[in-house]
């Protein structure tokens, strides 16, 4: 059973605010989801040792194609001020 | 005289050829049923104001000579493939207003073809789930008895076809997103193999496990949708050419996993999907056991990886650069509340599960268990695959359930038993009806899955279209 403090844990990592309902209900689906997945253990390690068959593409690092106007995509800043894209100030001085 | 909207793609296509009838005319009897049934059956998150003028644009390309198959011929559209200029949300509150700045491959091609886009469809958020009920807009219904779900996460796209508010649709398929609810709905829906399709423009969930995929009445439309939006492309390091695999073997001969179908399939769903066998011994094919050991395994291993790629995908929707925003105390806070009000229930359930199973000390026994059961799993579905046509099952367990019967998560996701493999291995698979069983007194549609080779599609609808 994952514990509460799991979830707290869990949520602050994922970058969610969770309300207190909510982190007993996921204590509780989490729970019952991880029994049923824990099934994979029963995989043996001597299948995992052969080349795999999956692996990642990479494509070649150059531009092909540009996706999508400047503008378009200025536009959906939340919060815009001219062409740029208001964030918070991050790194703030030693009071 | 039926709606026009009843026809099929290569109905409509030979009457539009001869002049009989004209986009217009598909796109009215469309809209028409639209206006008749969308209220009810939630299909259409948007229905696009310009469909008419689509439609007459295609028109005068027939004029000009254009003859594709697919000119003229109305389209619905996932809500998670991007339509350049036009809102794209994911059913989510988090991208309810986004709109979105290019065309998905699968989009620029279908325009090229000269297909019409009816309207945006509802969905599982994020396309994740197996009913339409996790939309921020709302349950899509099912056509057959409205107190049922359509299927998920493509309900909406189905739905459409299903209820002719659409001749063919595009859906995505993660897990069984296209497949599962065809089965429900008695339509085709098809996943193509792992980078047939590119998904340059489809909103990732599980990128490795990610395939848009056709839906149409008949196995024969199915494929000219498919055959119009397959292909390599510079913009998916994934996708593939044609002939990227050796081609699939023809021995007349269809496999069944019965270890697999041996508990927990309704006795009616295995009896059609018997029949459906019986039907296919009658026409040449030899039907042989087989087995694939790691198969149980397929729902578990799905379960960990699928979370573990979308908590990760999901992480670019922060509220900075675009998407629902909200500010609280600290930079940190701007991301939590924007994500927990973005975000709904099984979403936020999915991230959490990713978290946790790629989190230190829990990465090598969930994550890592899983890819080395994926590759087992690849390995016995492609051995089966050197004795076999064909592997088939049926799509789902069990016909459609009712709105909110499955409010367990676990529940929910044993729906998925019989897709979710096609999805880890890469395998092409689709959903063709077969027939219909009774819950109370509505008669409901069942699926019969069919998955083939690596790259042999073909094989599916030559299959398929025997069944049919």
């Amino acid at each position: 059973m994952v514990s509460i403090e799991d979830i707290r844990g869990l949520a602050q990592l994922a970058r969610l605010k969770l309300a207190g309902a909510e982190e007993e209900s996921l204590q509780k689906d989490i729970s019952s989801i991880l029994d049923y997945v824990g099934q994979v253990s029963a995989v043996s390690v001597s299948s995992e040792k052969e080349k795999p068959l999956l692996r990642n593409v990479m494509r070649e690092d150059i531009t092909t194609e540009v996706l999508g106007a400047r503008e378009d995509l200025v536009k959906a800043f939340p919060t815009r001020e001219g062409d740029f894209n208001v964030v918070r100030k991050i790194i703030q001085k030693d009071e | 005289m039926s709606s026009l909207a009843e026809l099929t793609i290569v109905e409509a296509g030979k009457k539009m050829a001869a002049g009989e009838i004209t986009a217009v005319d598909l796109a009215h009897a469309c809209l028409e049923n639209v206006e008749k049934k969308n209220k009810e059956l939630n299909a259409y998150i948007e229905v696009f104001a310009d469909v008419l003028e689509q439609a007459q644009k295609a028109d005068e390309r027939r004029k000009a000579g254009e003859n594709h198959p697919l000119l003229g011929i109305p389209l619905a559209i996932k809500d998670n493939i991007l339509i350049e200029g036009r809102v794209a949300s994911a059913a989510s509150k988090m991208l309810e207003h986004y709109v979105a700045t290019y065309d998905a491959t699968v989009i620029k091609k279908l325009r090229e073809a000269g297909a019409v886009f009816v309207g945006r469809t509802n969905m599982d958020e994020f396309a994740m789930g197996g009913s339409t009920e996790h939309s921020a807009f709302g349950p899509a219904k099912n056509p057959h008895d409205p107190t049922r779900v359509p299927g998920g996460s493509s309900g909406g796209s189905i739905a459409a076809v299903a209820a002719h508010m659409a001749l063919g649709a595009l859906g995505t398929d993660t897990g069984g997103s296209v497949r599962e609810p065809a089965s429900f709905c008695g339509v085709v829906g098809m996943k193509p193999t792992y980078g047939a399709v590119s998904r340059s423009g489809l909103m990732a969930m599980g990128s490795s496990l990610d395939q848009a995929g056709p839906v149409a009445k008949t196995v024969e439309d199915t494929q000219l949708i498919y055959d119009a939006i397959k292909g390599i492309d510079p913009l998916d390091s994934t996708s593939i050419a044609d002939g990227f695999y050796p081609a699939g073997i023809r021995n007349k001969k269809v496999g069944v996993p019965r270890a697999l179908l041996a508990q927990g399939v309704d006795p009616d769903v295995k009896e059609r999907f018997e029949t459906s066998l019986e039907k296919l011994k009658a026409q040449g094919y030899e039907i042989v056991d087989i087995e694939i050991p790691s198969a149980s395994l397929a729902l578990a291993c799905y379960y960990i990886i699928m979370p573990a790629e979308a908590s990760t995908n999901l992480a670019r929707y922060d509220g900075i650069r675009y998407g629902l925003s909200r500010k609280g105390a600290t930079l940190a806070e701007d991301y939590a509340e924007s994500r927990a009000e973005g975000f709904g229930p099984e979403v936020r359930r999915r991230i959490m599960l990713g978290t946790y199973v790629l989190s230190a000390g829990y990465y090598d026994a969930y994550y890592g268990k899983a890819t080395a059961a994926r590759e087992v799993l690849r390995r016995e579905f492609a051995e089966a695959l050197k004795g076999v046509e064909v592997i088939t099952t049926p799509t789902a367990p069990a016909p459609a359930p009712k709105i909110g019967e499955k409010a367990d998560p676990l529940s929910m996701y044993l729906l998925d038993i019989f897709t979710v493999t096609a999805n880890l291995t890469g395998n092409p698979a689709i959903s063709v009806p077969m027939g219909m069983v009774k819950r109370e007194s509505a008669e409901l549609p069942v699926g019969f899955q069919l998955t083939a080779a690596h790259g042999d599609e073909q094989a599916l609808f030559e299959v398929g279209k025997a069944l049919q």
